[in-house]
């Protein structure tokens, strides 16, 4: 198909419209943008909580790749393609722990957590585990680059990016006081949405404030929509915060702990950042959360949602009742999301328009989409 | 079938790792030819590296000591 016209989303906000529909609706879309956008970056794909300890593996189906991720014998957490370097069969088809070694299923080549072969059974014959032109050093599992943030595990598919601390030093730098240890809340801490939209109606959503008093009409009562700021870094990331992050507490009057040692502005102050491609961040001054967008094709998405806490034994009643307090608002956004990838169907749309005072930072992802497309498809065309 | 026949088909079956390691290296004393012997032990150490079994580093060692698996360490 021809390339979609980018050059109207990359106008000053006045005068720009929004990404043409094909970019959350059309297959040959979606293939690009997983190229120029997911796989390019550093996306997120799990947090490390997910393999708690050494051993744990967990397959992950990413953007239609099989995924291992592992924490290793020596704590280190990998991610690995989950695929045998013999006749690449999958490895590792459901989570668990690893005792010894990964031994595929096939013709049991085994591997050690670290991604080392270390075992090539009957390979020169029955009984004889050597062969000539097979170098085990040579054949250990392919790994993603992979880096830890907020707990968020963030590869980079193409092992090609500057390393994840320059390419996302300023939002590193921005929440430097929440470089600390997260503790995440457990099973009552984890919760999954599937929603029937591209994974882009999700960032755009969580960027800007603008929809808050009519979707969240709860957040009126306290958190109204002059509390918030706009949070811009061009080509990088964005989203907003409010000046009146209220606690949770029960009934005794029990919240949970701060984070040690952050400055005077997080006592009522909270930020929600999308980290882009596919991370939308939270933080506030007793707990973080992190949400990892699964996209699964041009309209269906997973929102995997992580809580976490400064200490490691928080209340349970009270953190089941903070979940449960951030799944009904993320709820409320679903008919929203899946309602603007239903009207982008209507093939006359154009993007849309935007407020100047009040999309800002959902342009600025549009932005960032349109420029990292632009590079995709100068170097394609340069390699043609 | 033999009874270690049946006794190693239960153990697949039921995915009993410390009985195949046994199993196998009890198949393997039951051979006559070098060949034979390596195929049991390859066995026998494959499931017991494949569960961190304490015999593990044994096993390669013996097949080390015949010539069919390399010295490198393992997990």
């Amino acid at each position: 198909m021809d390339k979609t016209d980018l050059s109207v989303v990359r106008r000053p906000i006045e005068r720009a419209n929004g990404l043409p529909n094909a970019h959350y609706i059309n297959h040959a879309v979606f293939e690009e943008e997983r190229a120029a956008l997911l796989v390019k970056g550093w996306a997120g794909l799990a947090v490390a909580a997910d393999v708690p300890e050494p051993g744990d593996a967990l397959p992950v189906q990413f953007l239609g790749m099989p995924l291992l991720m592992v924490r290793d014998t020596s704590g280190t957490v990998r991610v690995f393609q989950n695929t045998c370097r013999h006749r690449g069969m999958i490895l590792v088809d459901a989570p668990r722990n690893i005792e010894g070694a990964i031994r595929c299923p096939y013709h049991s080549w085994c591997y050690a957590t670290d991604g080392r072969l270390v075992a090539t059974p009957h390979v020169g014959g029955p009984g004889q585990n050597t062969a000539d032109g097979i170098d085990r050093s040579l054949l250990g599992l392919v790994e993603v680059q992979s880096h830890i943030w907020m707990d968020v595990v963030w590869i980079n598919i193409s092992g090609d990016a500057p390393k994840f601390e320059i390419a996302n030093a300023e939002l590193l730098d921005r929440w430097a006081e929440f470089d600390k240890p997260l503790y995440h809340g457990g099973a009552d801490s984890r919760f999954q949405l599937e929603v029937a939209c591209n994974w882009k109606l999700a960032v755009e959503n969580y960027c800007e404030s603008y929809h808050l008093p009519w979707i969240h009409p709860g957040l009126n009562s306290y958190s109204r929509l002059e509390d918030h700021y706009h949070i811009e870094a061009p080509e990088r990331f964005s989203g907003q915060g409010t000046w009146v992050y209220r606690q949770l507490k029960d009934e005794a009057g029990q919240r949970f702990p701060d984070f040690e040692g952050l400055s005077d502005k997080w006592d009522t102050a909270a930020e929600y950042i999308s980290a882009y491609p596919n991370v939308l961040l939270g933080v506030h001054r007793d707990h973080t959360f992190a949400i990892i967008l699964m996209p699964h094709g041009p309209g269906k998405t997973v929102e995997n949602v992580h809580l976490y806490y400064a200490v490691p034994d928080t209340d349970p009643a009270l953190r089941a009742r903070n979940t449960e307090q951030w799944k009904d608002v993320f709820k409320e956004d679903i008919f929203v999301v899946e309602g603007m990838q239903r009207g982008r169907h209507s093939p006359m749309f154009d993007g849309g328009r935007f407020s100047p005072a009040m999309d800002g930072p959902t342009h600025l992802f549009h932005d960032w989409v349109a420029s990292r497309l632009a590079q995709h498809r100068a170097s394609a065309s340069a390699a043609q | 079938m033999t009874d270690l026949d049946a006794q190693l088909r239960a153990a697949h079956d039921s995915g009993d790792a410390p009985a195949l390691v046994a199993l196998y290296k009890q198949a393997a004393l039951a051979t006559k030819t070098p060949d034979a012997r390596g195929f049991y032990l390859t066995h026998a150490f494959i499931f017991a590296l494949e569960t961190g079994h304490p015999e593990t580093a044994g096993l390669r060692a013996q097949l080390v000591a015949m010539g069919r698996e390399l010295t490198v360490s393992h997990p």
